[in-house]
């Protein structure tokens, strides 16, 4: 459950309005409002507040001093119950967020319940609001998937790029070098010394303890990230002197890709058919066909490497 | 007059694909950031002058205040490596990843997070995690159960696992902050020289205050007697190499395994 923010006496970009409850959905657009004095960036403290509404209140000359007192707790009132609308239109917007990310549409009901609470009678209000930051912010659209459910979800506005993850060179060229490792173990039946691989690696001007601009240390990325991140598994070769240790698929590379995959992919790289190295590919058969038995209890854990 | 324009900066495409990026990586190095930012022009604004990456940063920021949050920069506590996350500025719970995990998971985390923190080494050991899970809130989890969520948090970079023993991954620390210190406010550790929360780092053997090992490095530079800032005694411990993202080390690896008996995190 998202918790109420404590404090935050930001500035509202938008004009004051009364809170009489009738709303027409209308966008709010995020430009500075010329009424407003711009408020500090500092804690929110009532006396403050008192202190600026009082003056506001001081201005009105027809007024009884009584009567500036009450203007004054009236406006005071307002800012406050302005703010806590901004923040639960800020909650909102993280929560939607939230909830896309793992692809499942969000009900109103969920965001009454979590985010919303007993401000939900401004609930159309708040989501014209939060769907405005979400497009300008962020460039998603909020769109109602169902009108009688009240069922919403993000729809990225944004030109989908192929390969993006590849262009970016973030995890990209690591999961790269995570391949050749992996289609290496493969093709060496299953397991691959530590020697061979770092042989390998030379080859494509990848020294262990020289720091490299796209893979960073690669000892490093390799003995401790991919082992961590149970992509790969390290062991020990008993009965080996001088002690010798092999690689091998962690639990992971199982489940985010497959023999059938990495073979297809070394096949690829040697710019050959899968079928021209006949045991491997036999064995990826097999795989896939037990893969395919298991079916429905392999869940998609891939979702998780995106963190 | 227009007093919040000052404030507020433009949002294009090329901003927003770059918040998207980072929103989906939780947490990206510096080099990977200015990678980013990179793409985002090249995809949208191909033309452009890419804006310094502070200053690119400065501009996003100011729009993210209305909704009360900001990409916030910090520097992992092994070895320096400067790091980005979009963090919450409002909330102070650990709310962000309260969406994603069960009750009594993220009572797990918390278990896990306070063993850390009450650690002297910033360091809570597998084992004594485990023997916490009788007390967890909501469904019962077992100890096999519990592995796994706790390979479920390293995978998405809220803790990180060296040698069976766990501690906070920059992310959490960076996310985690306010909530830290509310919470743990006697038990919660403060670097001597940046001030700012500590979960790693060394400690001066005669007075007790402690520092983060790239503040170490900064402050005791090219000091080839290195004397505790507080008490003057001197300091025992070795100090370590300020990062730097330019240099090819041929010998990196070694003396960072030296230096360290931690992991780096990233």
């Amino acid at each position: 459950m998202l918790q109420k923010p404590e404090s935050g006496a930001l500035p509202i970009p938008q004009a004051e309005r009364e809170m009489d409850g009738s709303h027409d959905g209308e966008t709010q657009p995020l430009t500075a409002s010329q009424e407003m004095a711009p408020s500090p960036l500092l804690q929110e403290s009532p006396e403050e507040d008192l202190g600026a509404v009082r003056e506001e209140g001081a201005s009105e000359p027809s007024l009884t001093p009584k009567g500036a007192r009450a203007l004054a707790a009236k406006t005071l009132a307002r800012r406050r119950a302005c703010r806590r609308l901004d923040r639960t239109v800020a909650e909102l917007v993280q929560f939607l967020l939230l909830k896309d990310r793992k692809k499942s549409p969000i009900t109103r009901s969920e965001m009454v319940k979590y985010v919303i609470g007993d401000l939900k009678d401004l609930f159309p209000e708040i989501i014209a609001r939060a769907a405005e930051h979400l497009r300008y912010v962020f460039g998603f659209e909020l769109k109602q998937l169902d009108r009688k459910h009240h069922t919403y979800i993000l729809i990225n506005k944004l030109k989908p790029i192929e390969h993006e993850e590849e262009a970016l060179g973030g995890d990209g060229p690591r999961l790269g070098l995570l391949m050749m490792i992996l289609g290496l173990i493969y093709m060496k039946g299953n397991s691959a010394r530590e020697a061979q691989v770092w042989a390998m690696l030379r080859r494509l001007g990848v020294r262990p303890s020289k720091y490299h601009f796209l893979f960073g240390y690669p000892k490093r990325l390799i003995m401790e990230d991919f082992v961590q991140l149970r992509y790969l598994n390290y062991r020990r070769v008993p009965h080996t002197n001088p002690p010798e240790c092999e690689f091998s698929w962690g639990p992971r590379s199982n489940l985010e890709t497959s023999k059938m995959k990495v073979l297809g992919f070394v096949a690829k790289l040697h710019k050959k058919e899968p079928q021209h190295w006949p045991v491997q590919y036999r064995e990826a058969l097999a795989d896939e066909a037990d893969r395919a038995r298991a079916g429905a209890s392999v869940r998609a854990r891939a979702s998780t490497h995106l963190w | 007059m227009q007093g919040n324009t000052r404030r507020t900066g433009i949002m294009t495409d090329v901003h927003r694909r770059f918040l998207q990026l980072l929103m989906t990586h939780g947490v990206l190095e510096e080099c990977d950031v200015k990678r980013l930012q990179k793409h985002c022009y090249k995809v949208h604004d191909c033309n452009a002058t890419i804006e310094k990456l502070e200053d690119f940063i400065n501009n996003i920021n100011s729009v993210l205040e209305s909704l009360y949050i900001e990409i916030k920069k910090g520097v992992t506590e092994d070895d320096g490596r400067p790091i980005y996350a979009l963090v919450n500025l409002a909330t102070t719970s650990i709310s962000k990843m309260a969406s994603d995990f069960a009750e009594n998971e993220l009572d797990l985390f918390r278990k896990a997070l306070e063993l850390i923190i009450d650690s002297d080494t910033g360091f809570a050991s597998s084992t004594n995690i485990l023997n916490l899970v009788d007390q967890l809130k909501g469904k019962k989890m077992r100890k096999k159960e519990a592995e796994h969520v706790l390979q479920k948090f390293v995978q998405s970079k809220w803790l990180i696992e060296k040698e069976g023993e766990f501690t906070l991954h920059g992310r959490a620390i960076l996310e985690m902050d306010q909530y830290i210190r509310e919470t743990y406010p006697d038990a919660v550790k403060v670097c001597n020289i940046c001030r700012s929360l500590l979960i790693q780092g060394q400690s001066c053997e005669t007075c007790g205050i402690r520092m983060h090992l790239p503040c170490v490095a900064k402050y005791f530079q090219s000091n080839s007697e290195p004397h505790c800032p507080h008490c003057n005694d001197y300091w025992p411990h070795e100090v370590p190499e300020v990062f730097d993202p330019e240099k090819e080390r041929e010998t990196g690896m070694s003396r960072s395994n030296k230096r360290s008996l931690r992991s780096r995190q990233h």
